[in-house]
């Protein structure tokens, strides 16, 4: 999400809503998967992460109202407001004496605009950054910085390049990149060196890709670290669908993250 | 014998305040939690606090799915107040497609009062704050 065209106008925006807005101490938008857009400090980024952790069973709980279309929090000291825009959540954070008015009036109506006018210019890149299926290329192709990868991998992927080669009406799509939070995996059977995601998030990939097995996956963390391990479907149904990854302490640790933070995870075509 | 009379204490105890501070305050707040649900669009209110809580709904099917949405935004609001470093959370308000809900504290005690989608959230506030 965060290379595709999508999330680059609207960090655009944001980063322009705070230029013309001083008063805005923190500005993003995510979406309930997970997805977070946030401007290019990168404490806003975790802020955003926290944010989308805390308010994930409002989200979750107020569906009994017919799911939240806004939510203003107001403290002593400032105001956090979250508004429905599309698929997204906007959530802007402001001292006690901002002009709360300005900001809502200027973030209301450029955000929206810049979403319909991103449907209107590239209705061929979906938001997930996935071409159409009539695109023969990728509009937006993930940018990964490279990783150390066996012998034997480089030899069998090179070895499936020849054969997309050889037939081009068979072309994969560029692996598709999808963001999750980081959360523990306990459990007294659960393995140290394989990752769980939703079964949701296995199934797209299966679709993606049919007939292609997809056991493993790259997991990318915002610093740069990177790992290749299994990945199987989350067994505990109440982290299903909130765009969470388990990740087992010893992978969490060799990547240096912890629960709450956000990584990137590809999936490895065999 | 004795023993089956502590029983029944107990249960009285369960279904009654306990705490005789927080009954003094909630008894300010409940006269004036009545008269908001007299208010055109509010649908009912929970009043909670640490040992006790009040809970009145026109629809009492919903009464869980309401109880977990106001200890869910309660607990929401603590965690964004210490995030973003906000103070004390004043109140929060909830908007749905098909309803909406306002959280505040008074004391010790939680009140989260639900309404209906027309309801005029911040009308109810300063009823809240005038009363």
């Amino acid at each position: 999400m965060e290379n595709d065209v999508y999330s680059f106008a609207l960090r655009n925006t944001l980063n322009e809503i705070t230029n013309a807005c001083p008063d805005i101490q923190s500005i993003f938008l995510f979406k309930e998967d997970g997805d977070i857009i946030s401007g290019e400090e990168k404490a806003q980024e975790e802020a955003a992460v926290h944010t989308v952790d805390a308010l994930d069973d409002v989200l979750e709980k107020a569906q009994t109202l017919g799911g939240v279309q806004n939510i203003i929090l107001e403290g002593t000291k400032g105001t956090v407001n979250v508004s429905r825009m599309n698929d997204f959540y906007l959530v802007t954070v402001v001292p006690e004496k901002a002009d709360l008015e300005y900001v809502n009036t200027l973030t209301n109506v450029l955000v929206p605009t810049v979403l319909k006018l991103l449907e209107k210019i590239s209705p061929a890149v979906n938001r997930d950054g996935q071409s159409e299926p009539e695109n023969e290329e990728p509009t937006v192709k993930p940018d990964f910085k490279p990783i150390e990868e066996s012998t034997e991998e480089t030899a069998e992927k090179h070895e499936e390049h020849e054969v997309s080669e050889a037939s081009p009406e068979r072309i994969l799509p560029e692996p598709q990149v999808n963001q999750f939070i980081v959360e523990n995996v306990g459990g007294l059977f659960s393995s140290s060196d394989t990752v769980r995601i939703d079964s949701d998030t296995m199934s797209q990939w299966t679709e993606q890709y049919e007939d292609k097995k997809i056991e493993q996956a790259t997991i990318e963390t915002f610093g740069g670290k990177s790992v290749h391990c299994k990945v199987k479907p989350i067994r505990d149904s109440k982290y299903e669908g909130k765009g969470i990854i388990q990740i087992p302490e010893r992978i969490q640790q060799s990547l240096e993250i912890r629960k709450g933070e956000l990584v990137r995870v590809k999936p490895i075509i065999e | 014998m004795v023993k089956q009379k502590k029983n029944l204490q107990e249960t009285a105890s369960e279904l009654e305040p306990i705490a005789v501070e927080s009954a003094a305050c909630e008894n300010n707040i409940r006269p004036i939690l009545e008269e908001i649900k007299k208010c055109d669009g509010v649908i009912g209110y929970i009043l909670r606090n640490t040992t006790s809580a009040t809970i009145d709904l026109n629809d009492p099917t919903k009464v869980i799915d309401y109880a977990v949405l106001s200890s869910s935004t309660f607990e929401a609001s603590e965690q964004l107040s210490e995030l973003f470093d906000l103070g004390k959370a004043k109140n929060i308000i909830v908007e749905g497609k098909d309803g909406k809900t306002l959280h505040l504290s008074v004391g010790e005690n939680n009140i989260s009062i639900f309404m209906e989608k027309s309801a005029d959230a911040r009308k109810i506030l300063e009823k809240m704050h005038s009363s």
